[in-house]
């Protein structure tokens, strides 16, 4: 009696719990319909798949609109609803609807032979995963999540691998992250053990982490955070982005370089700040594990960004220098910014969608996704070109961008632990933060360098080698393209109004809007912190 | 809207038109320009014209005139407060005469680049965009808005360098940016320092407001950068020096001073010749503006420790970039040396911290600001002709040109320090400044203003030097006949420009109480800010 009692319970609970994934069911749903479409509708409407996905992730906004005010948890503290998580998820969710057009974009008029509609399967699949991942506290929850989200990126970029570099790259990955996710799972364990407990903001869980012997304690955490660190790419889990980045299809890069990470600090925030809270070691560990971890990515991230050829590849050091900068915010976070943390990552995805958008549409045009390909386009596309640099701009971090105010939030976030405590740490990470935005410059204008600067050299010094130069570089680019992209014809012609472009413009906009009036975002942001 | 909004969005206004008109009408571009800068010069004339010298306190919203003020951006921060940003805007003594420099040098600017054929568009409308910025640093009594048009004013400048320059334009135009925002980024990490410390009085918010950030009652105690009894220190260092040395770098970077400078050479040799006028006749002395606004209005009890060592840059400054302008066989470079040298005139009157000394610095960015033009036009005009500025390329220069001759002699002996001249009147008060600092006991020794007259003498012989080797003498050129051809004198429109601004600099030297009437009680009511400290 008493058990089917508990039973009935439980079923009451979980009932009554259902509407909190009304938005990952709606996903879900789509999910299987792209599926369906896939199999049967694709062959008499091409774009079925495409618009279903659309849709799906269009009401699935609309679904996620009706929690703005629902501060709630379910299924047994499993998952948790709030701001933070609404917001995450809104992020997520208008973002893969523009990867979903890049990817559409991307493969519209290309020769490819397998079925193109799985890939919007998987982006809704990868949805889920992120969407869960932001809601929660529950490390098995948590780790089901980055799984499927790590499952789905590995499908992503094994899919479309054409010749061995891209095979490499997809190996690579899926190796390193199972790699990742095993030690995770081995640290996972050992918190259990010690705790008996999977919420890691419960009481419980941090009574027992306080109790547990104190190496054990540190090596459980450098287990479970490099499963993070994988999906969010520091320094030292970093070796397989740039490889990844460069290698994937342009549309891959940007869904890699930009939503995964959205989830994953939004999760690592929420660890950091349950952690780091006490006045125990663990407190400590973590702490400094993060600021030496958002120091040496940032450092490592810009420099080796400065020697790249390739705007992909560059795009990825680059990434993995924002991440440090990420984790910079995530310790303003921990000392309850919030509106800062989603400030800096509104901004960051905003930006790297835009470049991911120019960078596809030259690619397109160009046929290579190398810096030198660019020499004096500047002509040909100015408008481009000129968004271009300016989300250039907003991700050095120079007024009047959105990238700016996100410095300028994270820094005071930062200074004002420094003021309070007086720790030479936060000096450290403000300083270093400062440095690394003037190594960012150097790379992130190369773009303005060869599209506008170079041109003039070739035309009016030397009028007979600049047929040449081109030459030559394309020769040297279609082997690139080759690697990177199942070569489009290099032309240029004057750039087609597409889509992407509208994107990348509307994007750019955003961008210049937001760092004149930040206020927009962050009032309501900060609601109610 | 009030005037000074209208004086920094007219260019933005011209931007958008230039955008906007199609590029078959690209000849109506350098009239855009010109009609929205002299509409600017006209109105910052009015502004100077009916400004009232106020003698209140330096801190006080009343010394400042045509104030602007309104809520920019206001964000409830959690724990850090509500963000209290404001679009603040007002002039007094330092900056208006600044103002008109700016819109004057402009002019000249736009008149040089009258015969620009590679991309007008993009050019004017990054040269408008420089204006709106130029405009905005001066009038910004918000940190947080000076910063942004600090900024802003380094893209289009990269830009002009880098796509109108010379033979190593790219590698001048990314020096130059990377200079300048290493020295902002870590501005930027103690206006957020400024920002924790100071609070608004009337509503206990943080806030941004310069004129809050240098009143010393209204700084949180305890907070970081306190004025009152501070005791915050890094490595060793009083966190008030520290933040006084951050944003001293970053605007010594700009005046530039000594060993900072390298990026001047560079950026004037491949710079357009527009391009380095407004570099040497605007930019530099946002550096100095910023030194005395910024640096000595928000930290006067770290300024009043450090100055002995502002002027021996200065002095330092002055003598390296004289003995380095002898040297130059390049034109152009011995006159970015010779403005690295009269800059250091700017620095040594400042740190005088004497009335004399501090209006002669300000004197002396005004002199410079129009002559340094003047002169940097003056080789553009030798270098339209033929191509070539290195001084042993020419000899004899006087009997083909004679108007052009009599212009560059005018030029050399007003910077030089001609009595009648107004480089005379800045560099004598910045002279008698450091001079009398001793009796005043501000901590400049006397032998300072000593190796300070010896950098005039310096710039004599270099000027004079220059004068002789290329002017005087048998005509002997490196081209030729084909030089020798080309080598018209000067044209109507290059004598529209040059003529004002000679005849200004004979006007400001025998009346320079034209400036001195506006600047003085500003002069005043800053020492009134600094000499507590002493």
């Amino acid at each position: 009696m008493d058990f089917s009692y508990q039973v009935s319970e439980n079923i009451d609970h979980i009932i009554a719990s259902l509407p909190l994934i009304k938005v990952e069911l709606a996903l879900a749903f789509g999910f299987l319909l792209t599926i369906a479409a896939t199999l049967f509708l694709d062959k008499t409407w091409k774009q079925s798949s495409f618009y279903i996905s659309i849709i799906t992730c269009l009401g699935a906004f609309v679904i996620l609109l009706s929690q703005y005010n629902l501060q709630s948890s379910g299924f047994y503290q499993m998952l948790i609803l709030d701001k933070m998580s609404f917001f995450a998820r809104s992020f997520i969710l208008v973002s893969l609807l523009i990867a979903c057009i890049y990817f559409q974009q991307y493969f519209k008029d290309k020769i490819f032979n397998k079925r193109k509609g799985d890939i919007y399967s998987i982006l809704l699949a990868a949805g889920i995963g992120l969407h869960i991942l932001t809601m929660t506290s529950n490390w098995l929850m948590a780790f089901i999540a980055i799984e499927m989200v790590s499952i789905s990126s590995y499908v992503l970029v094994g899919y479309f691998s054409e010749n061995k570099k891209q095979a490499e790259a997809a190996m690579k990955y899926a190796l390193f992250g199972s790699a990742c996710a095993a030690v995770m799972l081995y640290g996972l364990s050992l918190v259990y053990g010690f705790t008996g407990d999977l919420d890691f903001s419960s009481q419980q869980h941090i009574q027992g982490l306080i109790d547990a012997p104190k190496v054990m304690v540190s090596i459980a955490f450098l287990f479970v955070f490099t499963g993070i660190g994988f999906k969010l790419s520091f320094v030292p889990f970093h070796l397989w982005a740039p490889d990844v980045y460069e290698g994937s299809p342009t549309p891959v890069t940007a869904f890699l370089s930009t939503i995964p990470k959205i989830a994953a600090i939004v999760l690592f925030g929420r660890i950091a700040s349950a952690w780091i809270s006490t006045q125990f070691y663990f407190s400590d560990l973590t702490f400094l594990f993060i600021a030496v971890v958002a120091m040496v990515t940032m450092l490592i991230g810009n420099l080796i960004a400065l020697r790249q050829q390739d705007v992909k590849r560059m795009m990825a050091y680059s990434s993995i220098g924002h991440t440090g900068f990420l984790l910079m915010a995530i310790i303003g976070y921990s000392n309850g910014h919030q509106d800062i943390l989603l400030f800096y990552i509104l901004a960051y995805t905003l930006m790297n969608l835009a470049i991911f958008a120019f960078i596809s549409i030259l690619e397109k045009q160009e046929g290579s996704t190398l810096l030198s390909s660019y020499t004096g386009l500047g002509k040909t596309y100015p408008i481009l070109f000129t968004c271009f640099s300016f989300i250039g701009i907003a991700l050095v971090g120079l007024p009047p961008t959105a990238g700016f105010v996100g410095k300028l939030l994270v820094f005071s976030s930062i200074f004002e632990l420094y003021q309070s405590s007086e720790d030479p740490i936060f000096l450290a990470l403000l300083i270093i933060g400062a440095l690394t935005s003037v190594i960012s410059l150097f790379y992130y204008f190369k773009i303005p360098l060869y599209a506008f600067l170079k041109n003039s050299a070739s035309s009016e010094e030397t009028p007979v080698a600049s047929e040449e130069i081109p030459a030559s570089l394309r020769g040297g680019t279609t082997k690139q393209s080759s690697l990177s992209s199942p070569s489009y014809p290099p032309s240029s012609p004057p750039p087609p109004f597409n889509i992407l472009y509208l994107i990348g413009i509307l994007l750019t906009i955003l961008v210049l809007l937001l760092g004149i009036f930040p206020s927009l975002a962050l009032n309501i942001f900060s609601i109610n912190s | 809207m009030g005037l000074l909004s209208l004086l920094i969005f007219l260019p933005l206004l011209a931007v958008l038109a230039i955008l906007v008109l199609p590029n078959r009408s690209n000849g109506s571009f350098k009239y855009i320009s010109l009609a929205a800068t002299l509409i600017q010069f006209g109105l910052s004339g009015y502004l100077y014209a009916n400004f009232q010298p106020s003698e209140s306190a330096f801190n006080a919203v009343s010394a400042y005139q045509y104030v602007e003020q309104m809520p920019w951006i206001r964000m409830q921060l959690g724990s850090l407060g509500t963000l209290e940003i404001d679009y603040f805007l007002g002039v007094d003594g330092f900056s208006l005469p600044l103002l008109v420099l700016s819109a004057f040098v402009m002019l000249m600017a736009i008149g040089a680049s009258w015969r620009i054929e590679k991309s007008k568009k993009g050019y004017f409308a990054l040269l408008m965009l420089l204006n709106t910025a130029v405009m905005g640093i001066f009038c910004a009594l918000d940190f947080f808005l000076f910063y942004v048009f600090y900024e802003v004013m380094l893209l289009p400048l990269y830009f002009l360098i880098g796509i109108w320059g010379g033979a190593r334009r790219e590698y001048a135009a990314i020096k130059f940016f990377i200079y300048t925002l290493f020295g902002s980024v870590f501005m930027l990490l103690v206006i957020v320092g400024l920002y924790f410390s100071v609070q608004n009085p009337n509503t206990g918010a943080h806030t941004f407001n310069m004129l809050y950030m240098m009143d010393p009652t209204n700084y949180v105690p305890g907070s970081f950068f306190e004025a009152l009894g501070n005791s915050q220190e890094i490595l060793g260092i009083p966190a008030r020096m520290v933040g006084f040395i951050v944003l001293f770098v970053a605007f010594a970077i700009k005046i530039p001073i000594v060993p900072l400078h390298t990026w001047l050479p560079d950026a004037h040799v491949e710079a357009p010749t527009p391009v380095s006028i407004i570099l040497a006749g605007i930019l530099l002395k946002i550096g100095g503006y910023g030194v005395i606004r910024i640096c000595l209005g928000i930290f006067p009890d770290a300024a009043v420790d450090a100055n002995w060592w502002l002027g021996l840059i200065g002095i330092i400054s002055i003598l390296y970039g004289a003995f380095n302008a002898l040297a130059q066989t390049d034109l152009k470079r011995l006159i970015a040396y010779s403005s690295v040298s009269h800059m250091g005139f700017v620095l040594l009157g400042i740190a005088s911290l004497t009335a004399e000394g501090i209006s002669g610095a300000v004197f002396q960015m005004l002199s410079h600001g129009f002559l340094s033009a003047a002169l940097f036009f003056l080789v553009g005009v030798l270098y339209d002709r033929v191509h070539d500025r290195y001084i042993y390329n020419f000899r004899g220069l006087a009997s083909l040109m004679p108007k052009y001759t009599a212009y560059v002699a005018i030029a050399f002996f007003a910077s030089l320090g001609l009595p009648g001249f107004s480089a005379f009147i800045g560099e004598a008060f910045v002279i008698i400044g450091t001079f009398n600092a001793e009796s005043l006991s501000t901590g400049i020794p006397r032998w300072m203003a000593i190796f300070g007259s010896l950098g005039i003498l310096l710039s004599a012989a270099y000027f004079l030097w220059t004068l002789q080797r290329m002017f005087f003498g048998e005509t002997r050129l490196k081209g030729g006949e084909t030089w020798a051809n080309s080598l018209t004198d000067l044209s109507v429109r290059e004598q529209i420009i040059l003529f004002p601004t000679l005849a200004l600099a004979l006007l400001l030297g025998v009346m320079p109480s034209l400036v001195f009437g506006v600047l003085n009680q500003s002069v005043l009511s800053l020492l009134n800010l600094v000499n507590p400290y002493l």
